[in-house]
């Protein structure tokens, strides 16, 4: 399986804080990896610099073959980012919206038709698109963001926090259309939650991060073996506080 | 194609059907106001060419019926008031009336005993507008019948109307204005009028202008970061520079609209108001001084030419690229919509200072601290442009230019280089708190 991302070494220091500290990891083809750790971990960090939205201060992520730092550019012609607790624009409808997102990725035509078309089908969201996201429920923008991130088939989807805020019937319907995403289109994720139960049901692997440190890399059910843990709750609580002893 | 993509967003954001009303609601108001001011003005001409005179002859007298006789040939519109026992208050009733003189008993008498007669004035106050004061008042039927005891008591003794016009005024005053080295035989005061109303307009317009400007763009890029919005966007393949350049233009296209707008509203606003306030004068006076400052503006050489109105319009375009320039700083700086509001003060001030100052004085008389305090800010150039170009200062006007020109090239450095940066992400402004600029909590942390 070849790699979509290769992160080596990633780390962002601020004026007084070191948010990320060399931080390695890579995400195969139609894979689901999912960063899970406390607030203030450095996962938004992490997540920030691979979508080139900040820039690292030493080390750097490999995307589709493509550096963060020399060529932004290319990057983002291959990622899409979901921020978390994300908007979008209220004034516009959610048809509107779609065709405007699909228009900052492709110039042409029936490539952004074809994009509205795939983000409709995938959103569910019917005849309420004409509608003006102002009137959405949380669920239903979640839900057209989401579709929106995956329209352009990007080699990779980076969702920070997919599901936050959400109702469980929301949260569990958004997970299963990121698991077929993966698993029928072999579309990359690379999530962020502190959602155990949430990144043990749709992950492939997981890496836990503290205080800006990835602690560990691993399958969910090999990390409840190694750590003799039931859950990954258990793992994750396990990790950090071996974390805090050393 | 994308960038297009971007400015059509950032437009259909900004031109919606709440700015549509508020567009209307404003021209509406300015036509309205501009239709009242032109009603007062018809009102006032009207009674200057056919004076209205209210009036109540308690002598009766032949020299009183006489001197009324004179008034209704000369054009005059008399009117007969009843008074008895002193109650000034009844005349009024039932009527539109807004005063009346009263002839009292005896006039008559006291002329011909060499004495000086007295008669009432009556003005019945019936709202607190200060342009309701210009008609209707009684110094037309006073002046009258000054005028005409005047001549009466002229005549008896042997003065001819040309020597009692001298005696009136015996001073004859020939008013000479002196612009650069040119000079016009007007007066001063005809000039600087002209040049007032000439240029009320365009500060105002300025003003709102960058007002509306600097408040888009401000809100447009604070939306963003309140809704995370930005980040999405930025995240898109398209360069910050075509996000903030798409975000820009569409802040000055909307502003103009607006300004356009305004500018008609305003037009139709000042003329109704210049007519009115002038009418004041006396409509024949009026009519005479206008058509003589225009000359005496060409004499002066005082009218700008095409090359100044191209002047001016470069200096106004460098006026709106340091507004947005300085709107994209203080829009990264909010995180808040609260935040958003109060981002707008710096730029109000930085506009309302030299505007009122230029309203009240010439900067150039300000003190030397002060006046360069009021010329370090940048928007005093605009204000200051075309009274430098009327007067042929071409000296200030470059080094406004110049300097306006630097100042935006400094601002728009650092406005790029802020976006270019992590720093529209993470920087904000954070009000009331102990470090003012606090990155936020989240973005460092988490």
């Amino acid at each position: 399986m070849a790699n979509v991302l290769e992160v080596k070494g990633l780390s962002k220091q601020y004026t007084k804080v070191l948010a990320v500290d060399k931080i390695s990891f890579e995400i195969g083809e139609g894979e689901i990896f999912a960063l899970i750790g406390p607030n203030g971990a450095g996962k938004t960090t992490t997540i920030r610099m691979i979508s080139t939205l900040l820039k690292p201060t030493d080390g750097d992520a490999i995307v589709a073959g493509h550096s963060v730092i020399k060529a932004p550019e290319k990057v983002r012609e291959c990622i899409t980012y979901l921020p978390d607790e994300a908007g979008a624009y209220k004034q516009m409808t959610g048809i509107k919206y779609l065709r405007f997102m699909a228009g900052l990725f492709t110039s042409d035509i029936d490539g952004i038709n074809s994009c509205v078309e795939r983000a409709k089908n995938i959103c569910g969201l019917g005849d309420r698109l004409n509608d003006k996201i102002g009137s959405y429920s949380r669920g239903m923008i979640r839900k057209l963001l989401l579709a929106r991130a995956v329209m352009t088939k990007p080699k990779l989807a980076i969702l920070d926090e997919p599901t936050s805020g959400l109702d469980v019937l929301n949260a569990i319907e958004i997970r299963k259309m990121i698991k077929k995403l993966a698993e029928e289109e072999g579309m990359s994720f690379l999530l962020s939650s502190h959602n155990m139960l949430e990144i043990e049901f749709v992950s492939d692997r997981v890496g836990i991060v503290s205080k800006g440190h990835l602690m560990v890399t691993g399958r969910t059910d090999e990390l409840k073996e190694r750590y003799n843990a039931p859950n990954l709750e258990e793992v994750f609580e396990r990790v950090v506080n071996e974390n805090e002893v050393h | 194609m994308k960038f297009i993509n971007l400015l059509k967003k950032e437009l259909s954001e900004l031109i919606n059907a709440q700015m549509v009303f508020s567009l209307l609601f404003s021209l509406a108001i300015f036509i309205i106001m501009g239709n009242v001011m032109q009603s007062v003005t018809a009102e006032i001409s009207e009674e200057a060419s056919h004076p209205k005179i209210n009036i109540c002859d308690l002598d009766n007298t032949d020299f009183t019926n006489a001197m009324l006789d004179s008034f209704i040939t000369e054009g005059s519109n008399v009117k007969i008031v009843s008074v008895k026992n002193d109650d000034y208050a009844a005349p009024f009733s039932g009527s539109n009336m807004k005063s009346y003189v009263v002839i009292p008993k005896g006039f008559t008498d006291e002329i011909k005993n060499g004495k000086k007669p007295e008669v009432i004035s009556v003005s019945k106050i019936k709202s607190a507008s200060t342009l309701s004061g210009f008609t209707g008042g009684t110094d037309g039927t006073t002046s009258l019948i000054n005028s005409y005891i005047s001549y009466e008591l002229a005549e008896q003794q042997g003065v001819s109307e040309d020597n009692l016009k001298i005696i009136e005024a015996p001073l004859k005053i020939s008013e000479q204005t002196v612009v650069a080295d040119k000079t016009a035989k007007v007066s001063s005061t005809t000039i600087l009028g002209k040049i007032s109303t000439q240029n009320m307009i365009l500060p105002i317009i300025v003003l709102v202008l960058l007002m509306l400007t600097s408040q888009s763009l401000i809100a447009s890029i604070s939306n963003e970061k309140i809704d995370k919005t930005l980040e999405t966007l930025l995240s898109t393949p398209v360069t910050r520079g075509s996000v903030i350049t798409a975000k820009m233009l569409a802040a000055a296209i909307v502003a103009l609209i607006n300004a356009g707008v305004m500018m008609i509203g305003f037009s139709v606003y000042t003329k109704g108001m210049t007519s009115a306030v002038t009418s004041d004068l006396g409509i024949t006076e009026t009519v005479t001084k206008s058509l003589s400052a225009d000359d005496a503006f060409r004499q002066l050489g005082l009218n700008l030419s095409a090359v100044d109105y191209a002047l001016v319009g470069v200096q106004l375009f460098l006026t709106i690229m340091i507004c947005l320039a300085i709107s994209i700083i203080l829009g990264a700086l909010v995180n808040d919509s609260k935040s958003a509001q109060t981002m707008l003060l710096p730029i109000m001030m930085m506009v309302m200072i030299p505007w009122l100052i230029s309203v009240f004085t010439d900067v150039n008389t300000l003190p030397t601290a002060a006046r360069l305090i009021v010329y370090a800010i940048p928007f005093t150039h605009t204000f200051t442009a075309i009274p430098n170009l009327m007067f042929g200062n071409m000296t200030e006007f470059w080094i406004g230019l110049g300097y306006q020109f630097v100042i935006f090239i400094i601002v728009m450095f650092f406005a790029l280089k802020l976006f270019k940066s992590d720093k529209i992400l993470t920087i904000s402004l954070n009000f009331g708190q102990k470090s003012r600029f606090k990155k936020s909590r989240k973005t460092t942390e988490d």
